[in-house]
Parts: C-alpha cells; sequence; structure tokens
C-alpha cells in the first residue's frame, strides 16, 4: 500500500475573540482545535475523519487543503508538503466543502473552463476532460444554463466536476452529505464511488456512521483534535457496530456523554 | 495566464448583466439631464442683459467679444475709457460690467500684446461677461496673454465653478461608479463563498488581486468617462456660457486632464477592493467604504478653500490630482504637477494591490470566524 497523504503532528490554535469566548462559553483566549494530529491514507482508497462537532475535522481537512497553516507539524500529500510547498498541493488536491461555492451567474461550461484555467490546465487537455466529465455525469444538457437556474442536485455535480477540472490525484471533502437531501446525498456518494472506481485516493470527514459503512475503506476516529484510534472497519469494529465502538471509544476518552 | 483568465472572468460577468452596464452608465446620463434642467431653468427665464463695458485702447476682438455675447441673446454697450479710477468704481458697484484694456498697437500683436479685463468677481453679470469675453479672446488667438483682474473677491464666480467645484464633482463622480461594481465584485464575492473556490486552486494571490483591479477599473473607467461627459456638456448650459465648457483650453489641458481622471480611477478602485477584502460582508464593506469616500471628498474640496498650498501636495493623493485639475480649469498648465501626480497614484495604487495580495494570503482576513 502506497501512502498517498501523510499527516505529521498536525497542530491549530486559534484566538478566540471576546464573541467566540462567549459562544464556546470560555473564558480561555485560545482554542486549540487540532492538537498533533497524525495519520496516513493510502493510494485508491476512501479514508474517513469520523468525529463529533468540533471535533476539529473541518480545521485538519483546511491545513490539508493549504487554505490555513498548521501551527506546527506538516503533512505531505502526493509528494507534496502544504507547509512548504502550498501551490504544488493545491494542484494535486479537489477541495470540496459547502464553504466553496461557484458564482451562480456563470454556466457549467464557462466555470469548468475557468477553473481549469486557475489550475494551469492546457487547453486541449481541458477540452478533452470535459468532454468526459460532462457526458459521465450528465451535464451536458445544462451547460450552458446559469449556475443558479440548475437544480440542486445538478448544480451539487456541476461543483464537484470543477473541483476535480485538473485531474488532482486526492480530493478532499468536508462533510459530503451534510445539509443534503436523500436524492443529492446519493448524487454525492454516487460520485464519490465513481471517482474511486476512477483511482483516486479520497479524504472525507463526516459524524455519520453510515456514511463511513457505505463508502470509506479505513476510517481515523477523531475526538478533541487528536487521532484516538484508526483502521479498516474490520480492524476497528471486529463484530461490533461502528456506532457501538464509536461510543465506547468516545467514553473511554471523555468519560460519560453528556 | 492566470491573470488573463481571471481578468477575462471580470469583463464577462459585467458585459453580460445589463444591470451592471445600466448602473455604470446612469450616473453621467442622470447628471446630464440634472445639470441641463438646472441650467436651462436658471438661465431660461433670464432677461437679456446690456452689459456696459469701458474699452480703453482699440482692437477688432471687441467685435468678436460682441458676436459671442450676442450669441447668448445679450448686447453690450461699449463706452470709450476716459477715467479710469471712475470706471473701476462703477464695476465695483456693479453699474458697470466690466474695463477691457487693450495694449498699444493690440492687432499687431507685438511681442508683450496684452489684454487687461477689470471685472468684479462679486457680481454675477460682470462674471458672466468675463468668462463669455474671456473664452472669445482664447479663441481669438494665443499670442496675446489675457490678464484678468477681479476688483472684488478673487474667488469669481466661474473660475470658483470649474476650478474648485469641478475637480471635487469629478471626484465624487469617479468614486461613485467605482463604488457599485467593486464592493459587488469583492465583497460580494467573499460573502458568497465565490472567492475562497478560487483561493483554493493554485492561483498567485497577487495576480487575484490584479485579476480584480485592472478590470474593475477599466470597467469604472466607462463610468467616469460618461459621468465626466455628462458634466463637460451640461456645463456650459449651467453657466449659461454658449462657448463650450472647455473652449478655449488647448490640447494639452485636455489631455491633462484626462491622464489625472485615468489615475484616479485605479486608485479609488484599488482603496475599494482592499477594504473590501478585508470585510466580511458586503453591508461592512459598504461603511468602510462610505468612511473612504468622505475622506476623498474632503481631499478633494480642500484644495478649493485653500487656493495655495506648497508643492508637497503631490504627494497626498487625490489632493494632488485635484489641485492639478483645478489649476487646468482655471488656464494654467501645470505639467509637471499633473505629471507627477497620475505617476504617484499609479504607485499608490500599486502599493494597496500589494496590500490587497497580503490581505488575500492571510487566513485570519480570508478565513477568519
Ligand atoms: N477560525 C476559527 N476561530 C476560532 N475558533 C475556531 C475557528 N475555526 C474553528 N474553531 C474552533 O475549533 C474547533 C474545531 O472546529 P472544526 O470546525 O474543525 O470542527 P469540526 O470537527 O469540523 O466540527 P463540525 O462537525 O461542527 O463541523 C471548534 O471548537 C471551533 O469552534
Ligand atoms: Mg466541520
Amino acid at each position: 500500500m502506497q501512502e498517498i497523504v501523510r499527516a505529521e503532528g498536525l497542530r491549530k490554535t486559534f484566538t478566540l475573540s471576546k464573541k467566540q469566548q462567549r459562544i464556546e462559553k470560555t473564558g480561555e483566549t485560545r482554542k486549540i482545535a487540532v492538537d498533533g494530529l497524525s495519520f496516513s491514507a493510502y493510494r485508491g482508497e476512501i479514508y474517513g475523519l469520523l468525529g463529533p462537532n468540533g471535533a476539529g475535522k473541518t480545521t485538519t481537512l483546511r491545513m490539508l487543503s493549504t487554505l490555513i497553516r498548521p501551527d506546527a507539524g506538516d503533512a505531505v500529500i502526493a509528494g507534496h508538503s502544504v507547509v512548504k510547498e502550498p501551490d504544488k498541493v493545491r494542484d494535486k488536491i479537489g477541495f470540496m466543502t459547502s464553504e466553496l461555492k461557484l458564482e451562480k451567474f456563470f454556466t457549467p461550461d464557462y466555470l469548468f473552463d475557468f477553473f481549469g484555467a486557475m489550475h494551469g490546465v492546457p487547453k486541449e487537455k481541458l477540452a478533452a476532460r470535459k468532454r468526459e466529465l460532462f457526458s459521465r455525469f450528465g451535464i451536458d444538457r445544462f451547460r450552458g444554463v446559469r449556475v443558479g437556474d440548475l437544480s440542486t442536485g445538478m448544480l451539487q455535480k456541476v461543483s464537484l466536476v470543477v473541483a476535480i477540472v485538473h485531474d488532482p490525484a486526492v480530493v478532499i471533502f468536508d462533510e459530503p452529505t451534510n445539509g443534503l437531501d436523500v436524492l443529492t446525498a446519493k448524487v454525492v456518494t454516487d460520485f464519490l464511488l465513481e471517482l474511486k472506481a476512477m483511482g483516486k485516493s479520497i479524504l472525507l470527514s463526516t459524524h455519520i456512521f453510515s456514511l463511513v459503512e457505505k463508502l470509506c475503506d479505513r476510517v481515523g476516529v477523531i475526538i478533541d483534535g487528536r487521532l484516538i484510534a484508526e483502521g479498516t472497519l474490520q480492524e476497528l469494529c471486529g463484530e461490533m457496530q461502528l456506532e457501538d465502538k464509536f461510543f465506547e471509544i468516545y467514553r473511554a476518552v471523555k468519560g460519560e456523554i453528556v | 495566464m492566470k491573470l488573463i483568465a481571471l481578468m477575462k472572468k471580470e469583463f464577462h460577468r459585467f458585459f453580460h448583466d445589463p444591470r451592471l452596464i445600466v448602473t455604470m452608465l446612469l450616473p453621467g446620463i442622470l447628471l446630464y439631464v440634472i445639470y441641463s434642467i438646472m441650467g436651462t431653468a436658471m438661465y431660461a427665464e433670464k432677461e437679456p442683459q446690456a452689459y456696459k463695458v469701458y474699452v480703453g485702447g482699440s482692437s477688432a476682438a471687441v467685435s468678436v467679444i460682441e458676436t459671442a455675447i450676442a450669441a447668448t441673446g445679450d448686447t453690450v454697450e461699449w463706452l470709450p475709457l476716459e477715467d479710469e479710477e471712475a470706471a473701476r468704481a462703477e464695476v465695483e458697484r456693479g453699474e458697470a460690467a466690466a474695463v477691457l484694456l487693450f495694449s498699444e498697437n493690440f492687432d499687431e500683436f507685438p511681442q508683450d500684446s496684452s489684454v487687461r479685463i477689470v471685472y468684479n468677481g462679486a457680481e454675477e453679470k460682470s462674471s458672466n461677461f468675463y468668462a463669455i469675453a474671456g473664452a472669445a479672446l482664447e479663441s481669438y488667438g494665443m499670442r496675446f496673454s489675457v490678464i484678468p483682474e477681479s476688483v472684488k473677491s478673487d474667488e469669481e464666480i466661474g473660475r470658483t465653478l470649474f476650478a474648485g467645484f469641478l475637480p471635487f464633482l469629478i471626484v465624487t463622480l469617479i468614486f461613485s461608479t467605482c463604488m457599485g461594481v467593486t464592493i459587488e465584485s469583492v465583497a460580494g464575492e467573499k460573502e458568497r463563498g465565490t472567492l475562497s473556490t478560487i483561493l483554493a486552486t493554485s492561483a498567485p494571490r497577487f495576480q487575484i488581486a490584479l485579476g480584480k483591479v485592472i478590470p474593475l477599473s477599466c470597467i469604472a473607467s466607462i463610468g467616469a468617462a460618461s459621468s465626466f461627459l455628462g458634466v463637460a456638456l451640461s456645463m456650459p448650459k449651467l453657466m449659461g456660457v454658449s462657448l463650450g465648457a472647455f473652449g478655449g483650453y488647448p490640447v494639452w489641458s485636455y489631455l491633462l486632464i484626462f491622464l489625472l481622471i485615468l489615475s484616479l480611477v485605479p486608485l479609488i478602485v484599488a482603496s475599494i477592493t482592499t477594504v473590501s477584502t478585508l470585510s466580511r460582508s458586503v453591508k461592512e464593506a459598504s461603511a468602510y467604504t462610505s468612511v473612504i469616500m468622505i475622506l476623498f471628498m474632503l481631499l478633494s474640496i480642500v484644495s478649493a478653500f485653500v487656493p495655495t498650498m506648497g508643492d508637497w501636495v503631490v504627494c497626498i493623493p487625490i489632493l494632488n490630482a485635484v489641485g492639478a485639475m483645478g489649476s487646468l480649469f482655471a488656464g494654467q498648465i501645470p505639467v509637471w504637477q499633473s505629471l507627477v501626480s497620475v505617476g504617484l497614484n499609479f504607485v499608490y495604487s500599486a502599493l494597496l494591490v500589494l496590500l490587497m495580495t497580503k490581505f488575500l494570503s492571510s487566513e485570519r482576513v480570508m478565513f477568519g470566524k
């Protein structure tokens, strides 16, 4: 098994404003969101980071996608360090999250070309890739429709396709199905399985057990910014249900569940 | 390559949205309409004026002035100048419009030929005569000098309007046209989360900043040109002068005014994009931008009230261009002041682009909660 993502001692601390302190109900001015996190994901697999709200999943994925810098530690993705070569990493990954949006005014056609140019994809390669992806995911008929006028499911597909315009080796996906209705959620999970079939490595975060069971080859359990357990579903759970195993781990770390 | 794609996107966004194009052109059209109506209202009802003017010396220029005056529907009564002191006193009291003093053999244009116009800046009638006569004399030929001399205040109405108020108007207009497109494009994109999508690619932050400032400046230039044309075309009507607002100004002046306006656009756009990058929402960006707008408006009105300022003024953005424009509208040609101002304004814009690049690279600014 070849490592494609390797995180080592990732750490991120945020300075809390007065308002954030009130929201978090704490007097501390600093919040350790990710606390020395290490894990490895292998080529061609779907790796899931499973954790409750506030565990540090989004923060971890943002560090991996180079949107924010770790305070300490580093991660190597497809051979490039997120700290030392963020630009190279950005061309190797496709980052998907509900926070990254597409301008409603443009068409899928235009956006595909635009983001292709942003990643420096050569023209001919881009055209070929557009033909392939648009027909594969049924976007062809909607290529000239403004993104704002598309159905939620189609919009989701377009966002996903645009995120992999540059044929990245690794796809990083924060909460793939959060806030989606059942149909759109299926579009996304099918898309991820399709990507896996295309040989991509996928790293996702979630707090939904069924999603992990359905998609993930291996899983890392993350609580309070630390990796508590890691392995294939089989290794992690044995005969137990993932849900039961997770709460067992949680209780061991945090005491009682509030 | 990436910069070009980024710039194309802004242009595409703009030119495919009729609403945005209209918002850009509207201020100019609106101004033209408003000022024309104001001008027409101010002068439509006016009684034909009869100007009483004393002439010392003689020149065929008198008939040129008379023709110009006649074109506005007024008449002139020319009186030979006998007692200069008495004539001046009449001008001061507002009984006579002006005193014209031609130098000897004026029409042969000897080396130092000149015409002195004594008028009263505080009297509307007298300033009107001066504005028309001055413009007519300019068109008569440039081989002599016109020496205006106001018997009352130095700030005669026509000049103040041009030299003081017009640059202010121009800055305000450029600002309002820049504001609409820029806040929408930068703070709007940040608020909607589409800017983060671009930041997640390997596009260099500097190119993202330039990819905003350059196209937005080009677009805002269209708006600025529209506003400027609106002012320029309606100004003659507003002033009741039929010779064209800038009639008599040499080509150099036009060119410098154009350059000065052009240098203000990126400066203003870059200021707004920079604060928009800092803001969390369009609302916040609008609030910051109005503060900048007030600051810029203050800077641009200052020069109208403080007529003599040192050379250091060229170092201050906005004030430098406004000062230079004021001198240009007053008939001077401050070449160095204008060129240095233009150059410095571009330098300031470049510095703001660098600042914006810094903000775009800052995770606190872009991804902080
Ligand atoms: N920019 C920030 N400033 C201050 N605190 C932050 C910031 N980003 C995250 N945090 C805090 O860090 C902790 C981890 O947040 P993070 O968003 O990574 O969790 P998560 O696992 O993604 O949770 P969720 O399931 O709610 O998305 C939380 O307590 C959060 O409030
Ligand atoms: Mg999250």
